[in-house]
């Protein structure tokens, strides 16, 4: 156990090495093998967690350039743990579901080495490790997109790697400058984040570090108005790129927002509270509405996807432990239930190559099973009690009460909005009668589905009726950083809204 | 006496999952075999439980948590007291009636045992509803019925209207559940938990501005399910689910949802009478609001469903009053003789080939006469004749409103009782007597299986006797809700009595009377007031025309206007600009001389300026 960090982030790597000497014929069946060992491994790490220790776990130290403070640090704690198991699951159950022929040997090497980079990006404890698997994990989707996606594949490919990596260059400038100021006040190089937990930074400088760190994860998960990328990337990705982007990339901006923003600047996230909420209701209110709109069933998809993750955002800067648990768990519940919703229309792209709404109706008689599937999805994703869906919204949205009951009003119209398109979409597509005649013969789902959708459909809902284990571990780590900002905060202000919103109770 | 709560809670839902396995398959009577079986053996425990509580006995179970985070702590837990025992009762009963009954109605339709699985599964979610102990358990439940409700509705998902009254329904009660989540997060708020138990014992301590909140948020969560005003339009097209449907989770069971959460929280109510005011105006309202558009409609079910709306105002009138007993014994006689009424209404369809325009009836009578007895049973019981049920729930609550001094609400609803009798007996003469007009139309309509009319018996017994339990019933739910003293002379209320039963004994003899004689002319047709009803005030047009076609017309805009030519423009824009600029710069680098050495002098003469000019800050 002492090294299992490593050989989690590692161990794709290096069975890509071995990816390249294997037939074409036998890569796929390499690849779910390395997926499954790979989920098996971070299934070890949760079985050997502490859930009586909040901080970090398993860590790994080692200097990589003393005179600069730069190491490689890892570490795992409540917040990230389930990420990363949400990374290995959705990878193996993504490429269970690969149905490409073309080029698949570097397909499933691609995917192997991106599974490497989203494990290390929520692993990394080291700011300049940290960046460089944020960095890294463009390239693989760069390449997913633009060799096997459809359509206008390389515009889209480009404009996904330009603008999130443009975005992070400011971050870059952030890191480097942090990296000094730690410098400055103790006389030694530090990118470690546990050290720069301890760091108490002036308020102006919080500001401007928040800034630049801000535009980064706002391109990444995607914040209004940054998010025009995602459309696009989603629109062409082939379905397995879609799953992994929707699923997991997504979610390393508003883990980075928990991670690093609120606990590194305290008060800077108080002062932005207001106009980052009322970016995450945009968010939440217009993406609905232009998911509404869409003619193409993927693209309802992907807009939901930015509606949700605007909950999400709303969540994290309410600040308390019920925001800050309901967030990364609807980060969680989003990766399951958009994942599983990319590869539903995947299996209908693959027999009709179309995704337009209005090709489609009287679906839920040809293809019964498949229905049923879409529907339980389409529940989740609408936040009904008892699926994997309602835990997460309802506590964000809880949290956030006690910060504005005002805009926790217009965030909860997500779930009016939601509910519009979600049922439109599913009425268009499966109810009606069939007539299309390219629809009538068209055939339900077949094991390889079956294999990669049946999980997802028992994680919504023994997740949705039992989400305790999983929630308690996450609280109790949100509850150390809550504590750790309290510490930190430095104008009294900010102090007296954390201890504001952390207790129940009222005017008499 | 757990292991009873237990199965009564489980019972429907092993049904549910067991009939889902056939649900690919072909029709299976196995299905509508075990969920009737496992729904009478939910509906025997609960009426061991109604035995064991009025010995007594409360339940108070708590299994796992569900959800912790921050101070929250929320375990799934179940109570049973002499209010929710009252429900479990009714759901049960009422619903292993309809799944009986259905096994007949529903023999020749492909999605049978789909149907079965949905009904299953509606009953599980209305117990957890009425039994939870805490306000988000309720809430499960409450969005299990929407479900439940969405997919029954579009059960024949191949017709058009039916999808979209689903959808209709689904997102109307979603806006309504938004502002009682907003009650919820204000709960926890203030009290620190969901548990009836705690928050009512801390509410009287709370600021009164607060629990004013509260009640009005948890009330607009009500109106959503119970289809009050202005959420009422999904209640009428929820006709498009099969009549079994309608019967139980349109008129029995789920719809009073509403009124049963006001009657739940009562010791929230009671200590803002100014919301309970509100709750009873509206609840005036629609009662009579509802009623005037089953005046005219020719749609059979629609009548019965406008009825049944009409009924809940009612149920809201007590409710407000702070007549919390007197609600739950309407909701309950209500129950029994509205699901009759319905299910009467689906014999009649299936013997008129789903046709459901009154008009074409007429003389069925001759053709279907237990059907007809059972349905004017049903209807006399609605309309609150001496000794049908519906006669001591609705003169109870016509006594709170002229007992509480509101006597506006009173005349109101003494009105909505004349419309009610006459709206039933022109259902009743049009359908049953007069002309057979279905005969010219060629139906040939047959009386429907023996053992569904058996099925239909309980309902018709209990809509007779289930008023001469009043007594009773007060004394075992006022255990808990508390007591609802008439100040009143008893001379005044005998006298309301007469007047009220004559009146409305009086409107049914007359409407008798005069479609006996061949009803009203055609020349009323025409007249604005009789459009005005007929296209139900022209609320669905007007929420078509202000809210649908609106929303989609802005997001069309917000996608192809704002996202795509403004947001995206920008962003491709800022990119075409890096890129033309670098195309431009390239000329620099011509690889020529005397080009080089001009821009040399360029470059050194803005290094000199900033030299001489840039002084850094110190």
């Amino acid at each position: 156990m002492e090294h299992i960090l490593s050989i989690i982030v590692f161990f794709p790597l290096v069975a890509v090495f071995f990816g390249f000497v294997i037939s074409k014929e036998s890569i796929k069946t390499f690849g779910i093998t390395v997926a499954v060992v790979e989920f098996l491994l971070s299934i070890v790490l949760w079985i050997g967690f502490d859930t009586s220790n909040a901080g970090f776990q398993f860590v790994e130290y080692f200097p990589l350039i003393s005179q600069f403070g730069v190491s490689y640090y890892l570490g795992v704690d409540g917040i990230s743990l389930f990420l990363v198991i949400l990374s290995t699951f959705m990878t193996l159950i993504s490429l269970i579901g690969l149905n490409i022929k073309k080029d698949i040997k570097n397909l499933v090497i691609t995917i192997l080495f991106l599974e490497m980079t989203l494990v290390g990006v929520f692993l990394s404890l080291d700011m300049i490790l940290f960046y460089i698997f944020w960095e890294l994990s463009l390239i693989p989707m760069l390449y997913i997109i633009g060799a096997w996606g459809s359509g206008q594949r390389v515009y889209a490919a480009i404009k996904f790697f330009l603008y999130t990596f443009a975005g992070s260059a400011l971050m870059l400038v952030g890191i480097l400058y942090l990296g000094y100021q730690y410098f400055l006040a103790t006389g030694t190089w530090s990118f470690s984040v546990p050290d720069w937990h301890l760091l108490v930074l002036p308020f102006n400088m919080q500001l401007w570090l928040f800034g630049a760190f801000f535009l980064a994860f706002a391109v990444k998960v995607p914040m209004f108005p940054f998010h025009t990328w995602l459309p696009y990337a989603h629109g062409q990705a082939p379905t397995i790129g879609s799953v992994l982007l929707a699923a997991v990339m997504l979610k390393m901006g508003t883990y980075a927002f928990i991670r690093f923003s609120l606990p590194l600047f305290p008060d800077a996230s108080y002062y932005f509270l207001y106009p980052v909420a009322t970016i995450a209701i945009i968010m939440v209110i217009y993406a609905a509405m232009v998911a509404y709109a869409q003619e193409d069933m993927k693209q309802v998809i992907a807009y939901s996807s930015i509606s949700h993750m605007g909950i999400i955002i709303i969540g994290t800067f309410a600040m308390n432990a019920e925001g800050l648990t309901g967030a990364i768990f609807l980060m969680l519940s989003h990766g399951i239930v958009s994942g599983a919703l990319f590869m539903l229309v995947g299996v209908i792209y693959d027999r009709r190559h179309t995704k337009m709404i209005n090709e489609f109706g009287g679906l839920a008689t040809v293809m019964p099973r498949y229905a049923a599937i879409f529907g339980v999805m389409m529940m989740a994703a609408v936040g009904l009690p008892l699926t994997i869906g309602f835990v997460g919204e309802f506590l964000s949205l809880l949290g956030f009460y006690r910060v504005s009951w005002l805009m926790t009003l217009f965030a909860g119209t997500g779930i009016i909005l939601g509910a519009v398109y979600m049922l439109v979409l599913f009425k268009k597509a499966f109810f009606g009668k069939v007539t299309k005649d390219e629809n009538a013969e068209l055939k339900d789902l077949d094991k390889r589905e079956f294999t990669a959708l049946i999980p997802l459909v028992a994680l919504v809902v023994i997740l949705g009726v039992y989400p305790k284990p999983i929630l308690s571990t996450i609280d109790m780590s949100v509850k150390k950083m809550i504590n750790l900002m309290e510490k930190k905060a430095l104008l009294p202000s900010t102090k007296e809204f954390l201890i504001r919103v952390n207790h129940t109770g009222g005017k008499k | 006496m757990e292991k009873y709560l237990f199965v009564a809670l489980f019972a429907p839902i092993v049904g549910s999952l067991f009939s889902l396995l056939f649900t690919a398959r072909k029709k299976n009577v196995i299905t509508a075999l075990v969920t009737s079986g496992l729904l009478l053996f939910s509906f025997v425990s609960s009426l061991t439980l109604l035995f064991a509580v009025h010995d007594g006995l409360v339940l108070h179970v708590k299994l796992m948590d569900w959800i912790s985070a921050g101070s929250l702590n929320l375990p799934f837990g179940f109570i049973v007291d002499n209010v929710s025992v009252i429900m479990m009762v009714t759901v049960t009963l009422v619903s292993s009636v309809v799944n009986i009954y259905s096994m007949g109605y529903m023999a020749h339709d492909k999605g049978y045992n789909r149907f079965f699985t949905y009904i299953s599964a509606f009953v599980f979610s209305m117990l957890i509803l009425v039994m939870s102990d805490n306000f988000v358990g309720l809430f499960i439940g409450w969005e299990g019925v929407g479900l439940c409700s969405y997919l029954l509705i579009g059960f024949w998902y191949e017709k058009e209207s039916a999808s979209w009254a689903g959808n209709e329904a689904f997102i109307m009660n979603r806006v309504a559940d938004l502002g009682m989540l907003m009650g919820l997060f204000l709960i926890y708020w203030q009290f620190g938990t969901f548990s009836y138990e705690e928050v009512f014992a801390h509410v009287g301590s709370v600021n009164v501005g607060v629990v004013t909140t509260i009640g009005l948020l948890l009330f607009i969560g009500a109106m959503g399910k119970s289809a009050q005003f202005p959420f009422h339009t999904w209640l009428a097209d929820a006709m498009e689910g099969p009549t079994p449907v309608s019967a139980l989770i349109h008129a029995a069971t789920m719809v009073t949802a509403g009124v049963y959460l006001v009657i739940r929280a009562s010791d929230l109510f009671m200590l803002v009478p100014e919301v309970g005011h509100i709750i009873a105006t509206l609840g005036t309202f629609v009662a009579v609001f509802a009623a005037s558009m089953a005046l005219v409609n020719r749609d059979l079910k629609r009548i019965i469903a406008y009825s049944t709306l009409s009924q809940l105002g009612y149920m809201f009138v007590a409710a407000g009053l702070g007549a919390y007993w007197i609600a739950l014994f309407h909701l309950m006689t209500h129950a029994f003789f509205k699901s009759l009424l319905f299910l009467g209404a689906g014999n009649i369809m299936h013997a008129m080939d789903d046709e459901l325009d009154i008009k074409k009836m007429g003389g069925l009578f001759g053709a279907m006469p237990y059907t007809a007895i059972l349905m004017a049973v049903a209807s006399v019981a609605l309309c609150g004749v001496y000794p049908f049920a519906g006669f001591f729930s609705k003169d109870a609550i016509l006594a709170a409103a002229f007992n509480g001094g509101n006597f506006y609400i009173w005349f109101a609803l003494f009105i909505g009782a004349g419309m009610t009798a006459f709206y039933s007996f022109r259902l009743i003469m049009l359908v049953f007597f007069g002309d057979k007009v279905y005969k010219k139309l060629g139906f040939h309509p047959h009386e429907t299986y023996p053992f569904v009319l058996w099925a239909l018996l309980p309902l018709g017994i209990l809509s007779t006797v289930a008023g001469f339990f009043e007594k009773p019933f007060e004394e075992f739910v006022t255990k808990v809700l508390d007591k609802y003293e008439f100040s009143m002379a008893h001379s005044t209320e005998l006298g309301l009595i007469f007047l009220t039963s004559g009146f409305v004994i009086l409107v049914i003899v007359a409407t008798i009377y005069k479609y006996a004689k061949g009803g009203f002319s055609k020349q009323l047709e025409t007249m604005p007031l009789f459009l005005l009803l007929k296209n139900q005030y022209y609320i669905p047009k007007l929420y078509e025309v202000a809210i649908f076609k609106p929303y989609y017309a802005l997001s069309r805009f917000a996608w192809k206007q704002i996202d795509v030519r403004i947001i995206d423009f920008s962003v491709d824009m800022i990119a075409k600009i890096l890129y033309r600029s670098g195309q431009q710069s390239r000329k620099m680098q011509s690889g020529n001389l005397s080009d080089m050495l001009r821009w040399m002098v360029v470059g050194i003469v803005i290094l000199l300026a900033i030299a001489i000019f840039y002084r850094p800050m110190v």
